[in-house]
């Protein structure tokens, strides 16, 4: 029997049929493609810690393709320039005047694969993209398409040839999650299978622009009890408090885990917030805020997360 | 048209929300009025009277703003006001013209309540007025009384104030409610161990009996009967053994030596005469403990006759006992008494003294004596003796048409003359009176005794309580060979007089303040017991309350091992209680402040019992994960929790809590007994396995 009584969202459904559809191509990762919607849904940015080749791409690809939107995909490298992303006016000899080329940017979903590949200023300029959605190109300030959703990913810094994302750009994004390798059933069942990039090409979309709109809109309409907030203060006050963080989270690393606790009860068919979905996007939310840019040292989100919880009574 | 200008502006000048609604002042007043009205018996007559006007204009002047005086008017009043204390009192200093001015000045500030100031003002000082109160009564039913009146009192200024969140009088009178049972238990920490005043109040200038009604040191036709229609209480007596019967409960008081043909007074005695008070034999010596009302005068009751001295008093020669001080305050004294004894017999100059006539003596007076003198015995004229004489007197009273009345008729120049020979109607006084003078003329010393005769008994507290009701006088007169003897010519008229309380109809028609039913209406008993445990509650409060002072704070103080600490002892305890109180307080407010809202209450109930089962619910689970656990360690278990959890989690993250869900919950955890549960499965279990085999 369910525990989770559910009440009446908006979509219910909706959301469950995505995660169908997800999983059946992203085999074994359930939980991983759950927080990357609850992620978009909760209007937050993605990143993806991974080697390569565990399906980075693919998710993202996914993802775009499932809730239609408009999909490009930024390759950051060393030499990658800041107009290579937002884009640059060329002068156009037609019309005698500078005309503005959009770059990538301009998309819904980007996928900016290997991020820290980049120098700090490309970085940057995705960064604060991100974060203003709308970029200022020569005096003249455009807006980015709605919705407008980042997936980033990082790989492991032992890689040669990588800059880290200070912490304040790592606090621009709602949540990170970690792909890692299939379990052995699954990758079988993925190495038997056909060819991914097929899959994705040919699923439909699940949900129109306006619905996605809607759904988003109904995240912020969860219900969050005062004993909810209480739960989300005193998580931040024992990160402030405790010896084994530098520094504890951010008000807006608390306004994040609310919201991603909220979208998550939307995925769970609730209209109200309960102590375990906070709990659960606890370890995508709030633990590459704590450990900083250190991708190297992988004590597991889990674990950090783990330990949080386990000092803060509900 | 300046001065108008000027009102105008004045007015104008007060933000709206800064006067005084309506309700407010119309509550005020009724506050103010209702603290006057037991004022209004110590206060002139036409002190109240000014009081009742104003506060008639004050209440008009709500209805009809235009009757509401202007500002030379009230200067008027104002000075009117001062003059009518000044003319009740000639002073508007000391206890009773201060008090009446206090009282003049508050009802006025009533007409001039332009600002919520002047009304906070005019409330405070109606706290301070409550407070003056307790200098002329200090009753149990007044303390009630004015309990209310200062919750009264609270609730306008919280409103006023709208403090802690109230706003209209109703949620007022709640939150001062509470400040008042927060209030109690600081109230006796401070009562119990708040330094007491060694000083007696006087030396602050404060006189704390006043206008009392009770004995006084001198007897006149009058003043007796005028005592016998007042209830009010003269003191309680409690015996450590049996009470005696009621007509050995003789109260000695005050001893009157000399009359001067119309009144009897005290006369001093002769210094150096005869002391100590000697008794030459006496019976067994009863004991008990007397605690007087005020009478502002140096003698204590005590039965005749008294042969213990407590602390601070004295028997004097002609054996009252009397205190050093005048009793200024409630008295509570141990005497001790013998009810059969024999006096020494006095000197010369005392028995000189107690055969003083007055020049009024008629000859008709003379005669009678001489009469009663003379006695044939066998035939023949001899001189009876002056015990024989005495009887002769008593049966004279008796035979002859004496009627016993509290309303005897006026007396004029020669009131014993009068008395013996023409009226014939008076009262224990009149009787007194005139036996004595008798006595004298027959050359027998005598005196007069005042005091209380008999009191009620009761059986609620044990106690008895005399009122000055039961006033009385009779005599005492030296007999050769016998000492002062004690003779009551009153019960020669009617014994009545002793062996039951006063009749109705021998109070008479003028006297209808108190009355006797008679046993047998059940009405009439209950009443009686009514105001029997009315009178207990406030003998309690007397002793418990009243009567707390420095010595019961020393002697607690002892008993706590603190003696050595006298100086600092109560003060540390009294910080120590307090903070300790509050502290108390403190916890109750945060405990409940956690555990306030019922439905953390159920859900802490749930877990208690999962608890019991070895199922505790982790600091940190939720109660999802919770349920789950359980379900899985504990299928049984599954659709009650499960059933709890599917109310409660919507009700406390979705706040969507009703009356009702609470109601189902708490009827789901009615029957949840998990311990149960669990032999009933375990037996379950067994039976299936056995059917299966």
């Amino acid at each position: 029997m369910s525990l989770h009584p559910t009440s009446s969202p908006a979509r219910p459904n909706l959301a469950e049929s995505i995660l169908l559809e997800a999983g059946a191509v992203i085999l074994g990762k359930d939980r991983e493609l759950r927080l990357a919607l609850a992620c978009l849904l909760a209007r937050g940015h993605l990143l993806v810690e991974d080697l390569p080749g565990v399906g980075k791409t693919t998710l993202a690809h996914l993802l775009a393709r499932l809730l239609g939107l408009d999909y490009s995909r930024i390759q950051f490298t060393s030499d990658l320039l800041p107009a290579d992303v937002i884009g640059v006016s060329v002068y156009d000899r037609a019309s005698e005047s500078f005309r503005f080329h959009p770059g990538p940017i301009f998309s819904q979903l980007i996928l900016a694969d290997e991020i820290n590949r980049a120098t700090p200023k490309a970085q940057s300029a995705l960064l604060e993209a991100m974060e203003e959605r709308q970029v200022t190109v020569e005096g003249e300030t455009r807006r980015l398409p709605e919705p407008f959703f980042v997936i980033a990913t990082q790989n492991p810094l032992f890689q040669v040839g990588t800059f880290p994302l200070p912490e304040s750009q790592l606090d621009r994004f709602l949540m990170r999650i970690h792909l890692g390798y299939p379990a052995a059933e699954q990758e079988k069942a993925l190495l038997a299978g056909e060819d991914r990039r097929e899959m994705v090409a040919r699923q439909r979309p699940a949900l129109t622009n306006a619905e996605l709109i809607e759904l988003q809109k109904s995240v912020i309409r969860i219900h969050a009890a005062s004993p909810i907030i209480d739960y989300i203060h005193a998580i931040l006050q024992f990160t402030r408090g405790s010896e084994r963080f530098a520094y504890g989270l951010s008000p807006r690393a608390g306004l994040g885990l609310l919201h991603a606790a909220k979208s998550w009860a939307l995925l769970a068919g609730r209209d109200y917030v309960m102590p375990e979905d906070v709990q659960a996007v606890l370890p995508a939310v709030a633990v590459h805020r704590l450990t900083g840019g250190e991708p190297g040292q992988r004590i597991g989100d889990d674990e950090v997360a783990r330990f949080i919880l386990t000092n803060v009574p509900v | 048209m300046h001065k108008t200008d000027s009102m105008t502006r004045k007015t104008n000048r007060i933000p709206a929300d800064e006067r005084p609604e309506r309700h407010q002042i119309f509550w005020t007043t009724l506050l103010v009025a209702a603290a006057c009205a037991p004022f209004a018996r110590y206060l002139d007559g036409q002190v109240t009277a000014f009081l009742a006007l104003i506060l008639a204009i004050r209440l008009v002047a709500l209805r009809w703003p235009a009757a509401l005086p202007n500002r030379w008017i009230r200067a008027l009043l104002a000075f009117a006001g001062l003059g009518n204390c000044l003319a009740a009192y000639h002073t508007v200093t000391g206890q009773d013209g201060g008090s009446a001015l206090l009282a003049t000045m508050l009802v006025l500030k009533l007409l001039e309540l332009d600002t919520k100031r002047d009304l906070r003002l005019v409330l405070i000082l109606l706290g301070f007025l409550s407070v003056v109160q307790f200098l002329f009564d200090e009753s149990f039913q007044l303390t009630l009384y004015l309990g209310l009146i200062a919750l009264g009192l609270v609730t306008l200024l919280t409103e006023l104030n709208g403090g802690l969140g109230a706003a209209g009088l109703r949620p007022a009178l709640r939150v001062s409610a509470r400040l008042a049972l927060q209030a109690i238990p600081l109230t006796l920490v401070l009562f119990v161990l708040f330094p007491r005043l060694t000083a007696p109040l006087w030396s602050l200038g404060i006189d704390s009996s006043r206008g009392l009604m009770g004995m006084s040191d001198s007897m006149e036709p009058g003043n007796i009967s005028e005592l016998v229609v007042n209830g009010e209480l003269a003191f309680r007596a409690r015996f450590a053994g049996r009470r005696p019967d009621a007509n050995q409960l003789y109260w000695r008081g005050p001893v009157l030596w000399k009359m001067d043909g119309r009144r009897w007074t005290p006369d001093a005695p002769p210094s150096g005469w005869q002391r100590p008070a000697r008794l030459i034999e006496s019976s067994d010596p009863i004991e008990y403990e007397v605690v007087m009302e005020p009478t502002k005068q140096r003698w204590l009751f005590a039965l005749d006759m008294p042969v213990s001295e407590p602390e601070g008093t004295a028997i004097s020669p002609d054996h009252q006992l009397l205190s050093n001080q005048p009793v200024t305050a409630l008295k509570r004294y141990n005497a001790r008494s013998v009810l059969s004894y024999r006096t020494a017999e006095p000197d010369e100059r005392v028995r000189a003294l107690a055969l003083e006539l007055p020049a009024n003596v008629t000859p008709r007076m003379r005669a009678l004596v001489e009469d009663w003198r003379t006695q044939v015995a066998d035939g023949r004229e001899e001189r009876a003796d002056d015990w024989t004489l005495v009887q002769r007197a008593l049966a004279h009273f008796n035979r002859e048409n004496f009627y016993y009345t509290l309303l005897p008729p006026k007396l004029g120049a020669n009131p014993a003359d009068e008395f013996l020979f023409e009226t014939r109607r008076g009262f224990c006084e009149h009787y007194a009176s005139s036996f004595a003078l008798l006595m004298r003329i027959a050359g027998i010393p005598s005196r007069i005794v005042l005091g209380y005769l008999g009191g009620e008994t009761n059986d609620f507290g044990g106690y008895t309580i005399v009122r000055q009701s039961d006033a009385h006088a009779w005599v005492e007169v030296l007999i050769e060979g016998r000492g002062w003897v004690r003779v009551d010519p009153t019960a020669a008229v009617d014994p009545s007089r002793i062996d039951n309380r006063l009749a109705t109809e021998l109070l008479g028609a003028g006297a209808s303040v108190r009355f006797d039913l008679g046993e047998a209406a059940a009405l009439a008993r209950w009443m009686r017991d009514l105001r029997l445990l009315g009178d207990t509650l406030e003998a309690t409060w007397q002793n418990w309350v009243l009567d707390f002072s420095a010595q019961d704070q020393r002697r607690l103080m002892d008993r706590l091992g603190l003696g050595a600490w006298q100086e600092y002892g109560l003060a540390v305890l009294m910080v120590l209680a307090v903070s300790l109180t509050l502290g108390g307080i403190l916890l109750v407010l945060m405990h409940e402040r956690t555990e306030r809202d019922p439905l953390e209450r159920l859900y802490a109930r749930l877990c208690r019992r999962l608890a019991g089962v070895g199922l505790p619910r982790l600091p940190h689970e939720g109660p999802g994960d919770y349920g789950q656990r359980v379900t899985a360690a504990r299928p049984d278990l599954a659709s009650t929790v499960g059933g709890f959890l599917a109310l409660y989690v919507p009700a406390r993250y979705g706040e969507r809590s009703t009356p009702e869900t609470l109601q189902r919950l708490s009827n789901l955890l009615r029957d949840f007994d998990p311990k149960a549960q669990s032999v009933q499965s375990a037996f379950r279990g067994k039976v299936t396995a056995s059917n299966g085999g």
